[in-house]
């Protein structure tokens, strides 16, 4: 067995256009059926609107309209088809502050510029193994920022191993991307 | 190519004021908080396995062997870079403005850094990723600093003007050196 992204219908938003091609002509190389690409936020919540995409890759810094305002509209406007969709925001803006600014935003997942094209895989075998429950606090709408729940059992000793530099979402993505590649035995 | 942005919208992007941001949330007509969750319509769709390595070797190499040319796509932020910093010295700004000039600086960094390493320059998106982290926390431009921002900004320059791709090799690993401890240096005096 091997997923099949031919029924998908993905929407991505990046204002360079080189960059759009190279992240559409990659989502097809995966196989995925329909991609759809606008190059703002204000125009790609209006095409949102009309195909209620799958899935979202959204570049943060776009004018009119910006990542985080397109998923402010997706996750609260009454237009918005699904509030629910993942969106994975794309940007070269690695510093904790902004990872934190958009997952308080709503944003799904979190890609860092440039990567490579299992990097964008990771995020899209999150999206579909791990999806998050959303929460709908008095100030908040979206998924939860709090990935695996309560993360107060975590260790909180001394780090010896080599890989304990490594952030927990990074070391469970390379588990799960490692377990999906060695699964597939077809082409 | 991407729309220059104004230091007002920057701040409004980058650093908003957390206070002013009340954005009308969904009704699900229940106490809160409340915890959803939704159908997962996308592993409906998709089923189990995953993509096989060649798939994404074969998506990698698009990336790899994508022939745009980063030097006209640079050349915007490069000079959105130079003119702020030319702008900033003219201006000669009080220090609750320093901020919107810093932003000025860290947009475009943060495009270099991102699209560098997407189409063959790698130590570009080095140099801007260790430009990005010294402008990040930084709320005023002392004489100092600036001489650290201009160190950044012409040691991208010259990357894209000699065409250096990929990391440089050893002058590039020679150049990143220089800069942290140029870095250092700065930290100390400050």
């Amino acid at each position: 067995m091997a997923y099949n992204l031919s029924d998908l219908r993905v929407l991505v938003i990046e204002d360079n256009q080189p960059m759009l091609d190279i992240i559409r002509s990659i989502l097809f190389a995966f196989g995925v059926g329909e991609v759809y690409g606008v190059r703002n936020g204000e125009t790609g919540f209006k095409l949102y609107c009309e195909i209620d995409p799958d899935l979202v890759i959204c570049d943060w810094m776009m004018k009119p309209g910006d990542g985080i305002y397109f998923t402010e509209q997706v996750r609260s406007s009454p237009m918005s088809p699904n509030p629910f969709v993942p969106i994975i925001l794309i940007t070269g803006f690695s510093v904790k502050k902004r990872v934190m600014q958009a997952r308080d935003a709503g944003v799904t997942e979190f890609l860092v510029k440039p990567f490579t094209a299992k990097d964008l895989y990771a995020r899209i075998v999150q999206a579909i193994e791990r999806p998050r429950k959303y929460i709908r606090s008095q100030n908040f709408f979206g998924p939860d920022r709090r990935r695996g729940g309560n993360r107060d059992d975590e260790y909180s000793g001394p780090k010896r191993r080599k890989n304990d530099t490594m952030d927990k979402f990074e070391k469970e993505e390379i588990e799960l991307i490692s377990k999906h590649i060695n699964k597939t035995d077809f082409l | 190519m991407a729309e220059k942005y104004t230091a007002d919208e920057l701040k409004q992007i980058l650093d908003p004021d957390k206070k002013e941001v009340k954005r009308k949330l969904p009704d699900f007509g229940d106490k809160l908080p409340k915890e959803i969750t939704p159908p997962n319509f996308l592993k409906q769709k998709v089923g189990s396995g995953g993509l096989n390595v060649k798939i994404l070797e074969k998506a990698q190499k698009l990336i790899d062997n994508n022939s745009v040319d980063f030097k006209p796509m640079a050349e915007p932020f490069l000079s959105q870079i130079g003119h702020t910093i030319s702008q900033f010295e003219k201006d000669n700004p009080p220090t609750d403005k320093h901020r919107d000039y810093i932003l000025l600086i860290l947009s475009p960094a943060m495009q270099l850094k991102g699209h560098g390493g997407m189409f063959g320059y790698t130590l570009v998106t080095n140099i801007a990723n260790m430009f990005i982290q010294f402008l990040e926390p930084i709320k005023t431009l002392d004489k100092n600093a600036l001489e650290m921002i201009n160190g950044f900004y012409a040691a991208i320059h010259a990357v894209i003007i000699s065409e250096i791709k990929g990391d440089g090799g050893k002058d590039g690993a020679e150049l990143l050196e220089e800069l942290k401890a140029a870095w250092t240096r700065y930290k100390k005096k400050s």
